[in-house]
Order: structure tokens, then sequence, then C-alpha cells
């Protein structure tokens, strides 16, 4: 027999209260007139030893109602465990989200998990479904059990779980774990000779840290019928710090030779005194003490004396927790980025376009600029280049060679300074009656209609960068007959006429101003605007031939951007550590643990770094009141019309079963109240006192 | 003029007392005559006085006299005046002049001692009236008595003596020093001798109205031990002053009562040392 309120048991402490006043004499009603009473003293109200029959019974009457009365309260109910009723019982579908993120790792909290996992088979009956699915930033459903079996389905489970040793490096994204399971629910289709699955549950089983994106789940229409139970594991009450690198905006527009690092600690953190390490690549040590205050974040760059010493892994000493101590560093290598510059400026020329392109483009510890300035005139070959800049004129022999590598998937960009590069422009844009005509204007011309959502100027989509009125062009050009489609005018002049456009040629792009960037024709090459203006153009470009040396554990490597983007097939990744055996990787690669890992091709190799989401290293919990903001279903809800029936029943049909119980006993509270009242009415009576 | 009882007073009568040296002033017919012829000095002869008793019932009419009654057996004060109206009336019988007083914690009557034809008749009237006073006071009751009973007698203090002793062994003294023959009677229900009630109850005080919720079984053992102490200190009280105590139960049968009292010899130890010391000079 179980309890629904058990709380209200102890209400049989009452029970006390009749027999100590049955223990204890009434207070006589009797007179006693006594001729004095200077021999008497005030006694103790007596305790009655000797107790007669009809008060046993008195007792006995007003203890039971006592004892019923606290048993009605306390709700009684049988379980009944009988096959025929576990076959009546509604079937459920309980889904367990195991989380296997790096920040699991911390202390017994992976043992934890696995056994709050086995808890869940309190939960099931025969007949009931199961579904198991480890997560971190990815999903992997473990087990699935359609039927619950009892004992066999368990020992299926724990098998699986014992092959689970350890959780994971990943970070921990509870969102999407959370929607996969919630899609898995919807779009179950039970077959016509299965009972129905009446109530869904899907348990999370995780130390719910604050670093667990949530994002996907904001928004999500739960389907009706779920319930979601959180069971945390382990309570955060050291806190943590955590170590990642602050990245650049972009990994070439990185102008700092000197790495930094941010230094973050909990805000529950017990220590505000840490060690900063560094291990360079010949194991030598190298420390320094960082005090980052609880709740706060530090950065720090890699010390200059450290610079110089080829460091692969640095670390942090002094926190709770260890697992996300360590961050492996890879040194970023140089691109080369090769710009042709077609025309007839003098590289010295303050008055060219080329002294201003040559200044834009600045060697960096990313990248490695290679200008190279070609006549217009030019007969030879054209070079190989990333970006070719096309400043005047261009013989026809040269002006097909440029049409070709642009066809095949060069990025160009003409400067259209005079009607004389008609014959180029009409080429190139594929438009016989194009005309370039010179605007004679006292006045200057300011762009409009500036198109900041394309990618190319996305970068001044920024309230703060979108001002373009001080930028004067004193002379442009105007480009008539221009084809209607498959040219974007990126601007204007404030005359109307096209000021940038940008067209695909092919597999590559042209790019067209009407006005240089020389003072003579505009202050295009000394405004803000101008250095952002080139990388933009240059980024598509670079991004298909830059990689990052830095990873994080579950992300995707492109392997083929190594060696300069020119990283041809037959490459091999060698995970860290000494016995790891070089995986064949044809474009991409995912890495599961930290570490420095080295891509080889046939004459190359490149170390790229892979280290633990920073996200991880937040392990303070949630805020319980976030999942409810988010929508999450904690609370039963009540699917279709038919299941609402069919629940009202079974909570009908147990209802019934306890009404009868505390009904009757009830009815013999009442009963015995009945009796006591009359057997009192009768003792009174019997005992009225005697009055001398 | 002749009695059966021995006066207090000296006078004239046959039986001899004491003897006492002769000054002047003395009436000298009661010289000893015989003793100056022998010894050359003059004594006096000195007689006890016989005469018919004066006796002074002195009964208690307070509340606390009330207790008994009904299945609890004869009420204390019905005892008490029974008992005196029976002496009344023996005293009577032989002539004797007997006298009433009654009081609570004040006189509330007083019929001094006559030989009358209707002395015993008022005096039963008097016992038959309720007593209806409040709380005793024997030590004030017996102050004012002593200045109202005039001639030495007996007095025959009738109480059930439930009071404190802190005064009274001075206010018996003003009787005993009076040379009046002191008899204690004390009257006294069983109940109150062994306590003996059985339920719980609210114990009210007859006299103060006082309440107290009791479990006679707990209350008994110290009950009987402050009564007891109470009245060893009544008769050592009594012995003191050479008073003859009676303490008797409402239980007991009155006639056998009575026969005690009445054996007990009306003589006082005092008097009768004097006596014995005049006999061995003579």
């Amino acid at each position: 027999m179980s309890f629904l309120t058990p709380l209200y048991l102890l209400g049989t402490l009452g029970l006390a209260i009749p027999i100590i006043l049955h223990l204890l004499h009434d207070r006589p009603k009797n007179k006693q007139e006594f001729g004095s009473l200077m021999f008497l003293d005030k006694t103790k109200p007596p305790v009655d030893r000797k107790r007669r029959p009809t008060h046993l019974l008195l007792l006995l009457l007003r203890c039971l109602a006592l004892l019923l009365l606290a048993f009605v309260f306390a709700r009684p109910f049988v379980t009944v465990d009988d096959p025929a009723d576990a076959a009546r019982r509604d079937r459920q579908w309980i889904t367990v989200l195991l989380d296997r993120s790096a920040s699991m790792q911390r202390g017994d909290l992976w043992a934890q998990a696995k056994a709050k996992t086995q808890t869940a088979f309190a939960q099931l009956g025969p007949g009931d479904r199961f579904t198991l699915i480890a997560f971190d930033d990815s999903t992997e459903p473990l087990v699935e059990i359609k039927s619950w079996l009892g004992s066999p389905s368990e020992a299926e489970v724990k098998a699986r779980l014992d092959r689970l040793t350890k959780p994971g490096f990943g970070g921990s994204n509870i969102g999407q774990a959370l929607v996969l399971a919630g899609e898995l629910i919807q779009g179950d289709d039970p077959g016509s000779d299965e009972p129905p699955l009446a109530r869904h549950e899907i348990v999370v089983i995780s130390d719910l840290q604050t670093g667990s994106r949530l994002s996907d789940v904001q928004g999500y229409e739960w389907p009706t019928g779920i319930r979601v139970s959180l069971r945390q594991i382990g309570e955060d009450d050291q806190g943590n710090a955590g170590i990642e690198q602050v990245a650049s905006r972009a990994p070439w527009a990185a102008a700092e030779a000197v790495p930094s690092f941010r230094i973050s600690n909990s805000a529950n953190s017990i220590a505000d005194e840490l060690e900063f390490l560094a291990h360079t690549t010949a194991g030598d040590s190298l420390s320094q003490k960082v005090h980052v205050p609880p709740g706060r974040s530090r950065v720090i760059e890699l010390p200059s004396e450290w610079a110089g010493k080829s460091v692969e892994r640095l670390a942090i000493q002094g926190d709770a927790a260890e697992f996300d101590n360590q961050f492996h560093f890879a040194q970023k290598r140089q691109q080369t980025v090769r710009i042709v510059y077609v025309g007839e400026d003098k590289p010295n020329d303050a008055e060219g376009s080329l002294f201003y392109l040559a200044s834009a483009f600045q060697q960096s510890s990313a990248l490695d600029f290679q200008l190279e300035a070609v006549s217009g005139k030019s007969t030879g070959p054209l070079p190989e280049a990333d970006l070719l800049v096309i400043g005047d004129a261009v013989d026809d022999p040269l002006a097909e060679a440029l049409g070709q590598a642009i066809e095949g998937g060069a990025t160009a960009l003409m400067v259209v300074q005079s009607p004389g590069q008609t014959a180029n422009l009409r080429r190139w844009v594929g438009a016989d009656d194009v005309v370039i005509r010179d605007i004679a204007s006292s006045d200057y011309a300011l762009l409009q209609s500036l198109k900041l959502d394309d990618p190319l100027l996305a970068v001044f989509h920024d309230a703060r960068f979108s001002d373009f009125t001080n930028l004067h062009f004193w002379k442009h050009r105007e480009l008539q007959n221009l084809p209607d489609e498959g040219i974007d005018v990126l601007a204007r002049f404030d005359s109307g006429a096209p000021a940038w456009l940008a067209m695909r040629r092919g597999d590559g792009r042209l790019l067209v101003m009407a006005s240089g960037w020389t003072p003579a024709d505009s202050q295009l090459a000394l405004s803000t605007k101008f250095i952002p203006l080139l990388y933009s153009i240059l980024q598509p470009v670079l991004e298909g031939k830059t990689q990052s040396r830095q990873f994080v554990v579950g992300s995707n490597v492109n392997v083929t951007r190594f060696n300069n983007g020119q990283a041809g097939g037959g490459i091999t990744v060698m995970p860290p550590g000494d016995g790891a055996a070089a995986i064949s990787v044809d474009t991409s690669f995912t890495p599961t643990a930290p570490g420095l890992y080295t891509a080889k091709g046939s004459d190359w190799s490149e170390t790229f770094a892979v280290n633990l989401t920073a996200a991880e290293s937040r392990t303070e919990p949630i805020v319980m009141d976030q999942f409810k903001k988010l929508g999450l279903p904690m609370t039963d809800p009540v699917a279709s019309p038919a299941e609402i029936a069919a629940a009202a029943a079974s909570v009908e049909k147990t209802e019934v079963h306890r009404r009868e119980y505390w009904q009757w006993a009830l009815a013999a509270v009442l009963l015995f109240v009945t009796l006591e009242t009359a057997l009192a009415a009768k003792g009174s009576r019997a005992a009225e006192p005697v009055m001398t | 003029m002749s009695g059966l009882h021995r006066s207090p007073r000296t006078g004239f009568s046959t039986e001899f007392t004491e003897y006492r040296e002769y000054s002047p002033g003395d009436d000298v017919r009661f010289l000893d005559w015989k003793v100056m012829a022998r010894t050359d000095r003059e004594f006096i002869k000195k007689f006890e006085d016989e005469t018919n008793l004066r006796c002074t019932f002195m009964v208690d009419f307070s509340r606390s006299m009330e207790f008994g009654g009904d299945d609890a057996g004869v009420k204390k004060s019905d005892y008490g005046r029974t008992f005196a109206a029976s002496l009344a009336w023996f005293l009577t019988q032989q002539r004797d002049a007997v006298g009433l007083a009654t009081f609570d914690r004040d006189v509330r009557e007083f019929i001094p001692p006559r030989y009358r034809q209707d002395q015993l008749k008022t005096i039963l009237g008097r016992l038959e009236t309720q007593p209806a006073g409040n709380a005793t006071d024997l030590c004030q009751a017996l102050e004012k008595l002593a200045s109202l009973v005039g001639k030495r007698g007996m007095v025959v203090l009738v109480s059930d003596f439930l009071s404190p002793l802190d005064e009274m062994e001075r206010c018996l003294s003003l009787f005993t020093a009076a040379g009046h023959d002191v008899r204690a009677v004390q009257v006294l229900h069983p109940r109150e001798v062994d306590f003996s009630f059985e339920d719980a109850a609210i114990f009210e005080d007859m006299e103060s109205g006082r309440n107290l919720i009791l479990d006679p079984g707990m209350a008994r053992e110290a009950y009987q031990q402050k009564y007891n102490a109470h009245n060893a200190a009544l008769d050592a009280m009594f012995s003191a002053q050479g008073i003859p105590g009676f303490r008797v139960t409402t239980a007991e049968p009155l006639e056998r009562v009575l026969q005690r009292f009445l054996e007990e010899r009306p003589t006082r130890a005092v008097v009768r040392q004097r006596r014995s010391n005049a006999r061995s000079a003579a």
C-alpha cells in the first residue's frame, strides 16, 4: 500500500493527545465540602493508574478515529501488479539524453550520469519504449528498445553503457539533442497492432552547464504530449577557469604578431590566482602568475620572451577542474597572395594607382603580398595571380589573356581611367556598344545607392562605417549602354551613373570602378574606405586558400586549404599521440580529441591545433528559469482529445479505488466518533457529581 | 446551702483545705485555736467551699461543625449540641446552675449559668437553632467569654478545635488562671480523622469557601501527618493548662462518651497539690 500524501501520516502523532488525557484525571466535577482545608495542600493533576474499562473503550475509539483520520488524509492506494493490469496500463516512451560533453569528465560525473540512466529503468514497465541518445555537439542514438522486456532489456542497455567508458571532448548542445528527441517522437508512426503510447518523456541527464547551447530549442514547436525532465548531475560549487585564444576578425587581417589569450574564471570559482604555463616543442616549461578574480576574464598576450620559443601547448593551473586546462597552439604560417597590376604606373609615382595599391597591401605575419606590375603593352604571358588590377588600356593579346584568366576563375578589378579602355571593357563585359565618356564637371561627385548587403560592401554595413559623404570624386566616367543583365551596380554617382560594378564571367569575377583612387580622380585612396574595400575584394580569394591553424573538437577541418590552398589529393592527418595511426583524408576531417594534428601531403606538412570548445569551461549550472523561458514542456501536458479521455479514464479508474478506501475510512471515523459520543454521554451521566 | 460539687472557692464547709498565717483583718472566727494553743502562732483555717456547680457550656456554632450528615453520618454540630444538652439535663437534675455560650468568630449568645425552672428549656431552645456562623476564631470568642463568665465554675468547651493554635493557649489560660475548671471536648468526624475519601473532587472549605482540586489518595498521607501534628500540639497545650481533653468522633455512641466524661474526676491538679501541702504542714 502506498500513500499519495504520506506527510499526513504525521498526524498519527496526535494519538498521544487522547492517551495523555486519559492518563490524567478529568477535572473533577463533583464538589466535596470539608470542615477545614488547613491540613490539605494542592496536589498535581493526578495520573489515573486504574483505568475503567469504559474509559479504555473510549480511548480506543478516540485513537482509532484519529488514526483513520490521518489515514484518510494520507490518501492510501494500492498498486496492483498483476500482468493483466500491466497489459491494460498505458504505454510510455522514455527517451534518455545522456550528456557526454567534455565537461562531464569532471570528477565522477560520468559514473553518476550512467547510474542515473539506469534509474530510469524503474519507470519502465513491460511493453514501454526506451531510447538512449548520447549527445555532445552531435547526437548519437545508442539504444532503441521498442518494447521493454524487463531484465533482458536492462542488460542490453547496461552493456551498451559499459562500452561508453568515458565522455568525449565535444561541446554540449542540449538544444539540438532535445529537438532531435522531439522530432523522433513526432515522426514516430506506431503500427496498427501496437498499443498507442500515452506518455512521452524526455529525460536529460547532464551537468546542465552554462556553456551548453540551447539556441536550437528557441522557437521549436514542441509536439503535444511530451514531458521533459531534467536530471542534473553534480553541483559545481568550486567553479572553473578556462583558456581560449582571442580570435582575430579574419585570419589574414591579423596585423598583430603576438597572439593573445583570454583566461576566464567563473563567478563561483574558489581560485583567483592562476598559473599560466607554456610548453615548448623543446620540452621546456615557462610559467607566470595571472590574477583573475572570480566572475571576470582577462586577456593576456603571449609574453614576448616566450614568443620566439615555438610554444606548442599552453596551460593554466590552480582551478578546480582539470579537463579544460590545456590549450594546444599551432603557430601561424604566412600565406602568399599574388597580385598583378596591369598598367603603366611606376611603383613610386604618388600620382599613380600602383603606388596606393602597393601601400594598401602591406606584409603581415599572416599574409605575404607579392605585387607584380605588368605593362598593358606586354606581350609576355600573364603571371599567375590571386587578384588582377587593371589600371590602363591593355593591348589585345594581353586583353585576351586577361579575359581567359577571368573566365578561368580569377578575380579582376578594372579601374576605368580613360575612354581608351572602351575596347577592353567591351571585350570583358561582352557588349559591343558600351561607351566610356569622360564627365567634365566643375563640381565633385558623391556615391549613392550603395548596395551594403552585397558581400563586397558588407564590411561597411555597420552604421559607423556606412557614411560615404566625405568621399569626393573629382573626375569620373560614365559607362553607357551597359547590358541590363549580369551586372550588379554596387554604387552609383549622385548623377545616377554606375560607379562600381560587379559581374561574374565564367568562374571568375570582374569588378569595374568608373573612377580611380588616385588623388587626381578622387579621395578614395586616401579615405578610410580604401583598404577595407580592397580586402573585401580579396576576401573570397583568401577564403579559398587560407586556413586557420586553430580548431575546436567537432569542427570541420578543410584539409584542401592547407599548403596555401594548393593541397592536392592523398592527404593524411596524423592525430596527436605517439602510437596514433595516420588517417587518410579526402577533403575534410573532423577531429574528436584535442591536441596537435599534422596534415601531410606529398611534399608538404602543416600542423594544426584542436582544442575544447571554450564554452565547455563555463561549468556553473544553467538557471532553471531559462528552460521554462525557452518553452520546454516541463509540466505534464496532455495530448490529443483521445489521449485526454484516456488519461482522464485512467485517473478516474485509480481515483475510484482510492475514493473507495478513504470513503470507507471516513465512514469508520464517523462511526467511531458517534460511538464515542454515546459512550462519553453515558459515562458522564453515570458520574453525576454527588453534592454533600 | 448544700451541693454535690466542690466549689472552686474556699469558704465555709466541712472539708479543710489549708492553713494560712493570720494577718490583721482576717476574720478571727477562722483562727485555729488549737494550733495557736500548741504553737503560740495564729493560723487561719481555710475550708473548701462546697456549693452547687456553675457550669457554662461553650458550644462552637461555626460552619465547620456542620460537616457530616446524610450518608456521611452524624453532623459534628448535632453531636456536640446533643452532648451539651445531655450534660445540661444531668446538671439541672442535680440542681446545678447551667449556662450556655455559643460562638463562631465571635460570641453569638450567652446565657449565664442559673438554676431556674425554665433554664434548661431556654438552653435547649438555643441549642436547637442552626449554626450559621462563618469562620471560627476560637481565641477571639474565648477572650470575650472570659470577661462574661464571672464566678469561677466549670467551663465545658465543645468544638472541633480545627483552627490555628497560635493564640489558643493564651486564650485558654484566661479561664484556667481565673480558676475555672475547664474541660475541652473535641468533636471530629471520622472522615476528618482518616480522610477516607476515594474520588477526586473539588474540596471546598466550609468556612472560607476556598476550593482545592484533590485526589484523596495522594493527599491522604500529608493530611494525616498534619492532622496528627495538630492534635499532638493541642494535647500538649491542654496538658500544660491542666485541661482534660476529650477527643470524640461522631461515630462513637454518645452514651459512652458521656459516661467517660462523667467518670473523669472533677479535680484539678493544682488544687490537689496545694491541699496535700497544707495537710503535710498540719
